[in-house]
């Protein structure tokens, strides 16, 4: 957890930055993904004779075959989350404007350049970041590219007599291969990459706790959404029709 | 004196073996007897030349079989037809199954049979079939031989086999005909197949139905094949002659023609006396529809897939042998022997009118036309409930249908033409030469990728398969196999010492002898030799040292369909689940191929079953290497970003340090 200066948590300012729809499509959206990788894995290691630890994680599960229908029990909660997520976004103020929010924008390219040259110490300062970071934009998009890939060909495994009536190029072995292959690039984007960010980073580590609650410190907002905070802080002074004090994000 | 009715022209009596009926028991004294077959003979040459059709070149309607019962006759010394062959008499020759039969039947037209005609460039070579296979384990040789033009087999002549050679070697399991009739042109030769005379149609291979045949007996057709008796093969596989002696064992200036009793070795033809009646002829049991029996003698098969099933009464026989079909109901031919092979495109190459329709396709599927064709024979019309279309259009019936079921690894098969099945001293090991593995999917006419080219376009199915080994010397990239001479003379010297397992199995070189090998070939051949097997071709780089060059077009391997055995439909692939194919452990696209070879250091190398026919091709390479890039270039990207990260933290840390 960031450092607060001394300032007890209860003391801390916090601001809502997820509501309950997104946070419950967050919960379960890491829930089916991290089963889909436990039970994935030693299913694509099974049979393979460099992999046989599989075999024992199998026996964990019982067998094959109830590993199967855990990881399809995974895949149809990532169904769900999707299409959830769906709608979601269509049909409520608070997905469309999230939706709007994360689209990708010229000042994303702007804040890339300028962070690059800040790790390299070329430059004093980080870009200032609104509601999204560019990498968190990346992670969203980068989850919407894999659910589409990965419940596209996880179907065609699934049910290959029915997609072969659809998609007769896409064989049921590049599927399998394709499959394999984004999770593969999934998984290593989760534990390396996003839980470097909200884990692993010395800033945050051992975790943050916004995925439960939704809310952000102060502090937080102003090291990493900056931009946003100010529109927060902004907004509840309009509101109350008083004076904004950035400094202390409070109104007065 | 009874006049035969004239075989064929106008007026002709259709039923002149009627007529040889009517003459049992008559009395008609040998010269008379003589007389009237030469009158008949000269008829027969008459109308045979002037392409008259013969009694039995045309079937009356009826389906009862015509009673053979009828005189014999030997070959004349100028190839002609010879006298009528008495038991008794003073010197007994063997029968010519050509001056025999062709006393009725057009032997020209039989020629002219699939079975026959090999050696006829004019023959479309259609679907690519069984080749000869020609194997020398002392100098580490498997290779495919077939006188048609099928890709990646090699005429006989480009290993240095003549006609001659290739019948000695190939000619039992042959019903005649052929390579066979050829005659000799080489100097050595000449003399040698007029002691043994040429290899004529032997009918009775197929069409006697008599249980005393002996095609691969101890004194059968094979063995007289191998002792270069091939005047007297014919009558040695009847049930009524037997013979002694062999042709190979005397001088090529021995003449058959006038013997030498003092000449042991030669061969000598016995008839069993009481087969001929007193008219001297002999009650054949020719059937037109060839017995099953028969077609196994040269078209079994014996698969290694469970050590339980490879003796043949543990497996279980083709289904449409079990529902009461025979061999002859597919594969049929009239008098032209133009036999129906039974493949989908057969039609674009055969003139047989049934060749469409005695496919599977023609029997169990319907095609719209005006007569219903599906169902023939009361073959079921599958009804494929549940089974993507998709896969009718790109694989073969045979694919679901056919050949054992695939295991995890293909398994090592033997044929009797390429293992001499049915024949004696036969080398019962399972590792014996040649390997042919199987089943093998893929794609239908043609080689795999190196050979087909663009012409991808065919359907998966089943195969046998065979990978090449030989010596050849390379050209503008192509290989010319070395003749069979030099390289025994060259090679087997180099390879003098190596030991041949007992099970008739490679006997494993090192790299080291194919270096000291291929050294000792280039100046004997003329040019650079290299060793062509497993898959790869072996060539002195100019160091001297072996270079292997993978995946090079003349180191392809032949594949040839599997068509029988056809399981049942409840037994197909797929019919449980679709898993039998689509699931990581599925053969169709997981399955090993084992590459065959006899170079040590590549034993037990095998590709992906995928491998040899290529899934959609550039599509599934291009989207596959799409999705390696996308992992190695986005990781790359996210592990610099948080590096960047820790290094700038840590250069403030330190500098928050110094201060």
């Amino acid at each position: 957890m960031r450092q607060t200066s001394g300032i007890k948590a209860e003391e801390r300012e916090f601001f809502q930055r997820f509501g309950l729809q997104f946070r419950v499509q967050h919960t379960l959206l890491f829930l089916s993904t991290i089963t889909l990788i436990v039970t994935g894995v030693p299913l694509w290691c099974m049979g393979r004779p460099e992999y046989s630890w599989s075999q024992a994680v199998v026996n964990t599960f019982g067998s094959i075959e109830t590993m199967r229908y855990i990881h399809r029990a995974g895949a149809a909660v990532l169904i769900l989350v999707s299409i959830y997520h769906l709608f979601y976004t269509v049909f409520t103020k608070e997905g469309r404007r999230e939706f709007i929010e994360l689209l990708p924008r010229q000042k994303d390219v702007r804040d890339v350049t300028i962070n690059s040259l800040y790790f390299l110490g070329l430059l004093k300062y980080r870009p200032s970041f609104g509601r999204y970071t560019y990498y968190e934009k990346f992670d969203y998009w980068a989850v919407y590219w894999g659910c589409v890939i990965m419940i596209g060909t996880g179907l065609v495994l699934w049910f290959p007599e029915v997609a072969a009536k659809y998609v007769p190029w896409f064989t049921y072995a590049l599927g399998a291969e394709v499959h394999a292959d984004e999770a593969i690039l999934a998984a290593l984007s989760l534990f390396i990459w996003h839980f470097y960010n909200v884990h692993f980073n010395p800033s945050r580590f051992p975790g943050t706790l916004v995925w439960w609650h939704g809310k952000m410190s102060r502090e937080e907002m102003i090291h990493d959404h900056v931009l946003e905070y100010y529109k927060k802080v902004l907004a509840q002074t309009k509101s109350k029709g008083q004076k904004a004090d950035p400094q202390s994000g409070t109104t007065m | 004196m009874a006049e035969p009715p004239p075989a064929t022209g106008a007026g002709a009596n259709p039923d002149r073996i009627l007529w040889s009926e009517q003459r049992i028991g008559s009395t008609l004294k040998k010269e008379t007897v003589a007389t009237v077959g030469w009158i008949l003979a000269f008829f027969t040459s008459i109308y045979a030349q002037e392409g008259q059709e013969l009694l039995g070149d045309r079937s009356d309607g009826s389906r009862a079989t015509p009673l053979h019962l009828i005189p014999l006759y030997a070959e004349s010394k100028d190839a002609e037809k010879g006298e009528q062959i008495e038991p008794d008499g003073e010197f007994v020759t063997p029968f010519s199954t050509r001056w025999t039969c062709a006393e009725c039947h057009s032997y020209g037209l039989v020629k002219k049979g699939w079975h026959f005609n090999s050696v006829d460039s004019n023959v479309p070579p259609g679907r690519p079939g069984e080749p000869w296979l020609y194997f020398a384990p002392k100098l580490c040789i498997q290779i495919p031989l077939s006188y048609r033009q099928w890709p990646g087999t090699f005429r006989p002549a480009q290993v240095g086999l003549t006609e001659f050679q290739f019948t000695r070697i190939f000619g039992r399991h042959t019903p005649g005909g052929g390579p066979g009739e050829v005659q000799a042109t080489e100097a050595d030769e000449i003399g040698r197949q007029f002691v043994s005379g040429t290899l004529e149609i032997n009918c009775l291979a197929c069409h006697n139905a008599h249980h005393g045949q002996d095609m691969g007996g101890p004194g059968g057709y094979a063995v007289q094949v191998s002792r270069q008796n091939f005047r007297w093969a014919a009558a040695a596989s009847c049930e009524f002659a037997s013979v002694k002696g062999s042709a190979a064992a005397v001088p090529e200036t021995y003449d058959p023609f006038l013997p030498d009793p003092d000449e042991k070795n030669a061969p000598r033809v016995t008839y069993q006396k009481e087969a001929f009646n007193e008219n001297k002829e002999v009650l054949l049991q020719i059937v037109r529809e060839v017995p099953n029996q028969r077609c196994y003698y040269c078209h079994s098969d014996l698969c290694y897939s469970q050590p339980e099933k490879a003796e043949k009464w543990a497996s279980d026989e083709d289904i449409h042998l079990t529902a009461g079909l025979k061999c002859v109901d597919c594969h049929r031919n009239g008098v032209e022997h133009n036999i129906v092979r039974g493949y989908a495109e057969e039609s674009a190459n055969s003139s047989n009118p049934l060749a469409a329709t005695s496919s599977c396709e023609g029997c169990h599927l319907s095609e719209g036309e005006d007569q219903p064709q599906a169902g023939r024979l009361g073959a079921p019309v599958p009804k494929h409930t549940g089974l993507p279309p998709s896969h009718l259009k790109k694989l073969t019936c045979t694919a679901c249908h056919s050949g054992p079921w695939p295991g995890k690894k293909t398994i090592l098969t033997k044929t009797s033409r390429a293992h001499r099945l049915g024949t004696p001293n036969v080398n019962k090991a399972q590792e014996v030469l040649p390997h042919i593995v199987s089943p093998v999917f893929a794609r239908q006419g043609g080689q795999p990728q190196a050979q087909l080219g663009d012409s991808l376009a065919g359907k998966i199915g089943p195969h046998k398969v065979i990978w090449p080994a030989y010596w050849g010397i390379l050209e503008d990239d192509q290989v010319k196999p070395i003749a069979l001479g030099v390289v025994e003379k060259v090679v087997g010297k180099v390879f003098a010492d190596l030991e041949l397992p007992a099970t008739g199995d490679w006997p494993k070189i090192t790299k080291e002898k194919i270096i000291e090998a291929l050294k000792a070939l280039s100046p004997a051949a003329a040019g650079e030799a290299v060793y062509v097997a497993g898959g790869k071709l072996y060539r002195l780089d100019g160091s001297g040292e072996l270079a292997e060059e993978l995946d090079h077009p003349a180191a392809a391997p032949y594949m040839w369909p599997i068509a029988h055995n056809v399981r049942p439909a409840a037994q197909s692939l797929g019919a449980r689940r679709c898993e039998d194919c689509h699931s990581p452990e599925a053969s169709f696209f997981f399955g090993k191929v084992c590459v065959d070879s006899p170079v040590q250091t590549k034993d037990g190398v095998f590709r992906e079953m995928m491998d040899m026919y290529e899934v959609d091709g550039p599509v599934y390479v291009r989207v596959n290497w799409f999705f390696k890039l996308l992992i190695i270039g986005v990781m790359t990207l996210l592990i610099l970003h948080i590096l960047g990260d820790l290094y700038r933290r840590v250069m403030l840390l330190l500098a928050k340090r110094a201060k």
